[in-house]
């Protein structure tokens, strides 16, 4: 009787969850297994066989310091990226939910920025820091326009940083916006007949209720900073001398252009895994900071 | 009722699943049964030299008008993506091209792909040495020379006229000496002498490997000298060959224009610089002809000067400028049909012993072909330069088949070089290492 039970159960689900379950298995799950067993062997993308090498990529990747340092930067600029887009995110969403003249302008306005590509904006700004920056710079004698950022190690990286905040603050301003417009707005009203003013409210009341909207831009942030890979190509190309290659782009050209595959596909493999430990703990430690109103 | 309705539905869903699924492999069937059967051949090309798209594009109608039934389709590869890296995801998803236009170092990997061509007529006239890199160890030959190309100094004449006082002649220059005599006279004009300009690929794959192709005219010692470095067996400080190729490049980032900010530099700088005649020299190949036609102010007067070594007018490489087979074609034989290969045949044919192609490589583009038969004369001057160069026999023979990412690393190491964010003993001891990586 149960076992009849169960059964219909199971029908029922794969009826409706079948189709996408077979859609999810064939081109996540298979694809991310058969990646796996290529970590295992030393195939460089094209040729008809290859052969199983153990452990060796694994290695490789230990020893290989140039993809620790390409993740080093990584972290550095995920850690930059993180602070600053969440910062001015919220900034913008606190001031774009106060009674200011053409909100709905300035947050079409600083929204915008997202709908570009990473390519594109990557083309826009090259054009930016290497041309009409210097321009300007070399017009007004500005020393620290004089000349291309993009032409110095540690300003392309900040070009980098400063690019990727622009572009997705926006987007964060509106998940803000939404929180922000969720608070109940009595407490607010309650709190300063008390007499909290308003930066005790933003303490004490704001910023706690915003807890979830942070889980969700400070996860989007991270999981997007680790996995930049469009604006990385566009802008810097990894230049000047691969002093700015951040940990997506070098796995790929390490499995494409130096057409070691299961070595960058070990490597790919690596940051999977520090990418779900950084986001995990994140999303755990942040769920306990949860507040109901 | 209600559980047969459900259990009706779940098998009718499955069904049109599974009829999808079965109709697109009937069908695929059929268009294959349809591609061999009918007399018209559909052939791909896919062309990885994207200033040439439109030319080939023309010649493919061209080529179509005189052969019906053959249809001939140019698929381009992304500028910045290697050929190698389209062409493996073409392999990957089923639709391999007829024809794909690779990189010469990248033609062995297709080893078990690629048809055999040493039965072909163009085999007997190929220019002498064109065709080794593509040649396996039983005697088949994998793939066609598209391209010739050659690098070095470009100089533009109407400034080195004038800073010679006369007519320039590019044999005068046979030292590092007779360079750097040249670059003050130019200096004395009141123009820049040369440009150095810092892609990754100019420097590392064009500049440095200078320095492989002069450590021996017998291209066996070459290649047992990368051997040694591969075992790490060769020590590059103590190598005068290479130290004098970087003394020389020393002397150009002296007097580069760029010289207060190297890295700033970008390719389009180039032309507009060589062919306005604000600087005398610049390193670079013959593919930058377009680009320097458009600013042109010398009435196409430009020509090649070889990179020197050292003081010595004799030493191998200092009359003699890199040249060599860049872009190789090669037919697929796994995933496109015999009537396929045939007609690819055809058109590799057509190429080399038709008017029409013959016309398209060279006149519209501006391509050196690597055939004997083909007597049309190059209409550009940096071609000229480079046949002059090949037919008097003072050539060295470019270093087309290094490992894949040698352009990209080394050209890496080469710009931190050109920054002076690292002196000569490390980027020498980084290059050793990069070889000693690739065992």
């Amino acid at each position: 009787m149960s076992s009849q039970k169960f059964f219909d159960k199971l029908k029922i689900q794969l009826l409706f969850s079948g189709p996408t379950l077979f859609a999810f298995f064939t081109v996540v799950i298979l694809p991310f297994l058969y990646g796996i067993y290529l970590t295992f062997t030393n195939w460089d993308g094209v040729s008809a066989n290859h052969s199983f090498v153990g452990l060796k990529n694994y290695l490789a990747v230990l020893d290989d310091t140039a993809f620790w340092t390409s993740l080093y930067k990584t972290m550095k600029y995920v850690l930059l990226t993180v602070i600053l887009i969440n910062v001015v995110g919220f900034f913008l969403a606190y001031m774009l939910t106060t009674e200011i003249r053409g909100k709905n302008l300035f947050r079409a306005g600083f929204f915008t920025p997202n709908l570009i590509g990473g390519i594109i904006l990557g083309f826009l700004w090259q054009f930016i820091f290497s041309n009409v920056l210097v321009y300007i710079g070399e017009h007004f004698k500005i020393g620290i326009f004089s000349s291309s950022w993009l032409a110095d190690p540690d300003k392309a990286f900040w070009t980098l940083v400063i690019v990727t905040t622009w572009q997705y603050s926006g987007y964060m301003m509106v998940i803000y916006i939404a929180g922000l417009m969720n608070i109940p707005k009595e407490l607010l009203e309650a709190a300063s007949i008390d007499g909290a003013n308003a930066f005790v409210r933003l303490r004490k009341i704001i910023l706690p209720l915003m807890v979830p909207s942070f889980i969700v831009c400070v996860f989007l942030s991270l999981q997007r900073g680790f996995m930049v890979y469009d604006l990385n190509i566009a802008l810097t190309n990894g230049g000047p001398y691969k002093s700015t290659q951040l940990v997506s782009m070098y796995v790929y050209q390490k499995a494409f252009l130096s057409q070691k595959y299961g070595a960058g596909q070990a490597e790919a493999f690596v940051l999977f895994l520090i990418v779900a430990i950084v986001t995990l703990i994140q999303v755990y430690v942040s769920k306990k900071r949860e507040v109901e109103a | 009722m209600s559980k047969l309705k459900m259990m009706s539905a779940a098998v009718l869903s499955l069904s049109l699943l599974l009829a999808g699924c079965g109709n697109s492999a009937k069908e695929s069937q059929q268009s294959e049964q349809k591609k061999t059967s009918s007399s018209e051949v559909k052939i791909t090309f896919l062309n990885s030299k994207g200033e040439i798209q439109a030319q080939l594009e023309e010649a493919a109608k061209e080529f179509s008008k005189e052969n019906p039934g053959i249809t001939l389709e140019v698929i381009p590869a992304a500028a910045g993506q290697s050929p190698f890296e389209k062409v493996t995801s073409m392999y990957a998803s089923g639709n391999a091209p007829t024809i794909a236009m690779v990189d010469p170092g990248d033609v062995k990997k297709f080893a078990d792909k690629a048809l055999d061509l040493s039965k072909e007529k163009w085999v007997n006239d190929a220019i002498d040495g064109s065709l080794d890199d593509a040649k396996t160890e039983d005697g088949k030959i994998l793939a066609f020379p598209f391209a010739v190309e050659g690098y070095g100094l470009i100089y533009n004449k109407a400034v080195l006229d004038k800073a010679v006082g006369g007519n320039f002649d590019p044999a005068s220059i046979k030292t590092r000496k007779d360079l750097a005599e040249l670059i003050k006279k130019i200096q004395k004009t009141g123009v820049a002498s040369n440009l150095l300009s810092p892609m990754d690929w100019s420097l590392g794959a064009h500049y440095l490997t200078i320095g492989y192709s002069v450590q021996s005219n017998k291209f066996e010692e070459v290649e047992a000298f990368l051997t040694n470095l591969k075992e790490g067996k060769e020590d590059l400080t103590k190598n005068e060959k290479l130290n004098g190729l970087l003394d020389t490049f020393d002397l150009l980032k002296e007097n580069n224009i760029n010289k207060k900010d190297p890295m700033s530099g970008t390719y389009e700088q180039g032309p507009e610089l060589l062919g306005k005649g604000k600087v005398g020299l610049w390193f670079m190949g013959n593919w930058a002809w377009p680009q320097i036609k458009g600013f042109d102010t010398t009435n196409g007067n430009y020509g090649f000067l070889p990179v020197p070594i050292s003081d010595n007018p004799d030493d191998y490489g200092n009359s003699q400028i890199s040249v060599g087979v860049t872009k190789r074609l090669i037919i697929d034989k796994e995933q496109n049909s015999p009537e396929q290969q045939a007609a690819a045949k055809k058109f590799l044919e057509w190429l080399v012993y038709n008017e029409k192609g013959q016309d398209f490589l060279v006149n519209k583009a501006n391509i050196i072909p690597a055939f004997k038969n083909i007597t049309l004369e190059p209409q550009d001057p940096l071609a000229k330069s480079i046949k002059a160069y090949m037919n008097n026999n003072k050539t060295l023979r470019s270093m087309v088949t290094l490992p894949p990412d040698h352009w990209s690393q080394v050209g890496a190491f080469m710009q931190q070089y050109l920054d002076n964010k690292i002196d000569r003993k490390q980027l020498l001891k980084q290059i050793e290492g990069y070889w000693k990586s690739q065992q």
